[in-house]
């Protein structure tokens, strides 16, 4: 009996001692290991006790190997946690530092309205078209129906070369080198790109961008203009914006019109921005004059077609809330980068 | 323009509102942007379009307003009671060049020049002009009554009772009535009297003849003139005046009679004296010819606007703006315009008939354009793909966002002297130089996208930045021998230097093999090669600057900035149109299932063996189980003969159908390796 009661002190000693798994290892080969596990060993002497004192040794060895196995399986669990302690202190990590980013660009805010433009006009089956900045009197004036002398070209302070040709003052070539090259309608284009004018102060850039749409056809409407120029501008600003055609008069369109949006600040309240009018004049546009097209070639009583034209500068300074339209050319890559990848 | 709304109301019955006035008017193409209460009066300040010089007076606004709420236009008096004494008599007229079409006179004799009454002064006032004196201020009110300049001489000042509406000859001079002297050239049209100007047609008069207190018989004179004639003159002398800019935008060529009329009428009242008997009245064409005939189609009409419109309707809005509608059958009108809007239906047909659109656009801005129901072009077929420059852009662009660039815009114009200090890609032709900059800043095209992306990098710079990486698309311009417009090459150019991000972030500092890289990646989009040759440039530093190409095609060229900011920076720039299509479809290819077996391997070679050379090297005669190799590291320093560096490589091999073995590997990199040594010297170390 004692001698069960020695080993069961012995067995106590030892495991708490135990400190790390190699211990508890140790341990549990000493005590409960298959081959030479003094508690195996015990029960296999049990059969060696004489008959009187068999079932008290019995008893007594089975005690002891409950007691070895949950005082092991206690060590394990114990030994466990303080390794999960241990490698969760090794891995540990301040997690509410700042994340290592990517380092993306961004584009222009005149490219990314372009583009969102170019798309919208995409969906509506437009393609794109593009002409030189350096352009002529006949594809920059004549063409559109201003006439030489004409005070109507006094509203677009020219930029002239050395060599008579000029510098574009609006996109509308395009529409003309257009309609010349391809003759047959229907055709339905967006023109993007930079115009220049002899203008520069605060408010004014001599160099800004314009995107112009035209669309020429058998039957084509006043109403699709207007059709036309809402659904643009739904899609652009929200379809809550409300659209206003004044009659107007540009040279190359006939009728004209002025188109003015709820004032994307005060949403038609009236504010500093609109002046208190509630309304942003935002594009220009009409039917194409029918000088226009005959003298593109194309047969104005057959074919009727509208045009239309705003500042992308202006699309732009309004999207991202940028009050002076030079910030846009300055070029400070502290603004650039603010502008999100589309 | 201002209008007092109590004075358009002698000729037509206003709305009880200004402001329902001003909303129906801006509805109807006369933007109204201001109002302002003047005493009992409100005046409209309203952006009054070119075409529409007959509205640019009261009594045009007033037809407008009349047209709009359908009611009674009233004219104003003109009766006179005339002297026997003829006109005709008393001054001869002779108009010497067509561009003075008309000129009309009348002559009132024994007028009282006087102040005018309080009316007169307030109705000036109120538009903020200043009353001078009765005779003075009768023309002033009839131009903006009847929108007709008129302009009043001191008969007795005329030399030889004759007037002459000429050019002017060189050399002539006249004092015109602002004091200034003006120098005359046979540009400017003038009115003359038998000797010497007296006046520039259309735009002022002379001093020497107009009005004084003491004038006693007076000349008025009510003219038509070319509006590309007034305003060749009006721009020559720097001039505009009200009535040049009425006359160059195109006055009422019909009303010269009338406006005297008038303008006698009221003088007769406020200053007395004799009105001679008739219009002295000279003519270069028939009052006919000024009057314009066209065909209005209802139907035609109705399927332009996208609208139903009732031919009724139709007829009483053109009438009441003054045209004449003739019914000719099956909903078709024969028009006539009236003379006051001759100018606004130029140019005409072909077959000299007004066209249909301007007859439309009245129809459309009465009717209101928002009251047109909104539809979309039924158009079939579909608009040709976007071409190889705008798809190429968009690639280009949004690949250098994704790599870490922003996009700057600069203007396409600098001053001379900066292009020459940095490179450029057509360096043989000079730069276009523009004739009226709007200053020398910016006085020549680019031709190249260098001085503005340096001026950003310094910008940057100066603003403490820490790093620059820019890059920006756009055309340069290079004259082309023989031909009359200018090549466009579209290019894209790059700015990059300093410490991208902290030492936290894994910031580096940037330097011409990273630009290098964003550019070689770039090719390789579209298919492409990059290569780099050392090249000598200016502005950029020697031995830092290469010329690049695409597939063998010089292209650009990437270096760094001779010029040192607060940190080193690379430029780079390539014509778009060398990196030619995108690819249509890309093709991928599928790895090889058996696994790689890399091995490294570094050599010790000459500085002058370049890494282009080595690249060749390798792949001549490679066996085709290699499938990339990459430079590894680069060393040079302690331990190497001086002169030479060591560049380690990785190479990678790999087998489509079996496991590679070691030995095969060791095989192909011994063999690599003997071969390097042979043709480059370059030894395994």
């Amino acid at each position: 009996m004692s001698d069960v009661q020695h080993l069961t002190e012995r067995f106590e000693r030892e495991a708490a001692a135990v400190t790390d798994r190699a211990g508890w290892e140790a341990l549990r080969v000493t005590w409960a290991g298959r081959k030479q596990g003094l508690v195996r060993d015990l029960e296999a002497g049990i059969k060696n006790v004489a008959p009187e004192g068999r079932r008290a040794f019995g008893q007594a060895v089975n005690e002891l190997k409950n007691l070895v196995e949950a005082r092991l399986a206690a060590l394990d669990e114990e030994l466990s946690q303080l390794e999960r302690e241990a490698t969760a202190r090794r891995a540990r990590i301040d997690v509410t530092l700042p994340g290592r980013r990517p380092q993306l660009g961004a584009l222009h805010p005149i490219t990314v309205v372009s583009q969102e433009i170019e798309a919208i006009f995409a969906e509506l089956g437009f393609s794109v078209a593009e002409g030189p900045e350096i352009e002529d009197d006949a594809y920059n004036f004549a063409a559109l129906n201003f006439p030489d002398e004409h005070p109507a070209r006094d509203t677009q302070d020219t930029l002239f070369l050395t060599n008579g040709l000029l510098l574009r003052t609006h996109t509308s070539p395009v529409q003309i080198r257009t309609m010349l090259a391809r003759q047959t309608p229907p055709i339905r284009v967006i023109c993007p790109g930079r115009v220049y004018r002899n203008d520069n102060d605060l408010r004014h850039s001599p160099m800004f961008h314009q995107i112009e749409g035209l669309v020429v056809g058998e039957g084509v409407t006043v109403g699709d203009l207007k059709g036309t120029l809402e659904a643009f501008i739904e899609r652009l600003f929200s379809p809550e914006t409300k659209v206003r055609l004044r009659p107007s008069f540009f040279p190359f369109t006939e009728p004209s019109a002025e188109v003015d949006l709820t004032c994307s600040t005060c949403r038609g309240a009236g504010c500093a921005v609109c002046s208190g009018t509630g309304w942003m004049e935002i594009l220009g546009s009409g039917m194409v004059d029918p000088r226009v097209l005959a003298g593109c070639g194309i047969d104005p009583d057959r074919y009727t077609g509208f045009a239309f034209g705003l500042g992308l500068d202006r699309v732009a300074m309004i999207r991202y809330g940028i009050g002076n339209i030079r910030t846009l050319f300055e070029n400070d890559e502290r603004l650039l980068r603010q502008v999100d990848l589309p | 323009m201002k209008y007092s709304c109590a004075w358009l109301s002698d000729y037509v019955d206003l709305p009880p509102t200004a402001n329902e006035l001003a909303a129906r008017l801006t509805a109807a193409g006369f933007s109204v942007e201001h109002q302002e209460t003047v005493g009992t009066d409100t005046v409209l300040d309203i952006e009054v379009t070119t075409n529409r010089v007959d509205a640019m007076c009261h009594f045009g606004l007033a037809r407008e307003v009349a047209t709009l709420y359908d009611r009674p236009l009233r004219s104003p008096a003109a009766s006179l009671t005339e002297d026997p004494e003829p006109t005709a008599g008393a001054i001869t007229l002779h108009l010497d060049h067509p561009d003075g079409a008309r000129y009309a006179a009348r002559i009132i004799r024994g007028v009282t020049v006087a102040p005018s009454p309080a009316w007169l002064v307030e109705r000036l006032a109120a538009l903020g002009l200043r009353s001078i004196n009765n005779v003075v201020d009768v023309t002033n009110y009839v131009l903006w009554e009847l929108g007709q300049p008129l302009h009043a001489f001191d008969l007795a000042t005329l030399g030889g009772a004759t007037i002459r509406v000429r050019r002017a000859r060189a050399g002539e001079e006249l004092v015109t009535l602002d004091g200034q002297k003006r120098a005359l050239d046979p540009d400017v049209l003038v009115i003359a009297d038998a000797e010497r100007p007296i006046g520039l047609a259309g735009v002022m008069g002379g001093l020497e003849t107009e009005v004084t207190a003491t004038t006693r018989d007076v000349l008025l004179e009510s003219a038509h003139f070319n509006p590309k004639a007034v305003r060749r003159g009006a721009r020559k002398l720097g001039m505009h005046t009200d009535a040049s800019h009425r006359f160059e935008r195109g006055a009422d060529p019909g009303a010269c009679a009338a406006a005297l009329d008038r303008a006698a009428h009221l003088l007769q009242e406020l200053a007395g004296g004799r009105v001679l008997a008739g219009v002295a009245d000279a003519r270069f064409v028939p009052e006919q010819s000024w009057l314009l005939h066209g065909t209005l189609d209802l139907a035609r009409l109705v399927r332009f606007l996208g609208v139903d419109v009732a031919a009724q309707q139709v007829e009483c809005w053109l009438a009441g703006l003054g045209f004449e509608l003739t019914p000719a059958g099956e909903g078709r009108y024969t028009v006539t315009v009236p003379t006051w809007r001759y100018y606004d239906c130029h140019p005409l047909r072909p077959s000299g008939e007004v066209w249909e659109a301007d007859l439309f656009e009245e129809v459309a801005r009465l009717h209101g354009l928002d009251a047109i129901p909104s539809t979309l072009p039924r158009l079939v077929g579909a608009e040709p793909p976007a071409s190889v420059a705008v798809r190429r852009r968009r690639v280009v662009k949004s690949y250098l966002a994704a790599s870490g660039f922003a996009e700057a815009i600069n203007f396409a114009f600098h001053d001379p002297e900066s292009a020459q200090a940095l490179p450029c890609l057509r360096p043989g032709s000079p730069p276009l130089a523009l004739a009226n900059p709007v200053s020398d800043r910016y006085s020549v095209m680019r031709r190249s996208l260098s001085v503005g992306l340096v001026e950003n990098g310094r910008f940057n710079q100066r603003r403490g930045a820490g790093s620059v990486r820019l890059f920006e698309v756009g055309a340069v311009f290079v004259e082309r021998p023989g031909e009359r417009f200018p090549q466009e090459i579209e290019t894209v150019g790059l700015i990059a230097g300093g410490v991208v991000g902290s030492p936290w972030q894994g910031g580096r500092s940037l330097d011409f093999h990273d630009v290098k890289g964003v550019l070689e990646t770039l090719a390789e989009r579209f298919g492409r090669r990059l290569e780099a040759r050392p090249a000598v440039l200016p502005g950029l530093l020697e031995g830092a600057t290469a010329e690049l190409s695409l597939d063998g095609r010089s292209a650009g060229y990437l270096g760094r900035l001779a010029e040192e900011g607060s940190f080193a920076l690379f430029l780079a720039e390539l014509e778009l149109e060398a990196l030619g299509e995108p690819p249509a479809a890309q093709r991928v290819t599928t790895p090889s299932r058996y696994p790689a077996i890399e091995a490294d391997l570094t050599l010790n070679h000459p500085l002058e063996v370049s890494w282009a050379q080595l690249e060749v090297a390798i792949r001549e005669g490679a066996s085709p189980l290699l499938v990339a190799f990459e430079l590894k590291d680069r060393y040079q320093g302690p331990g190497l003969r001086p002169g030479t560096v060591n560049s380690t490589l990785s190479f990678r091999y790999v087998a489509e159908d079996r496991s590679l073995t070691q030995e095969e590997v060791n095989h192909n990199q011994e063999a690599l390796a003997a071969r390097l040594a042979e043709t480059l010297g370059a030894t395994r170390s």
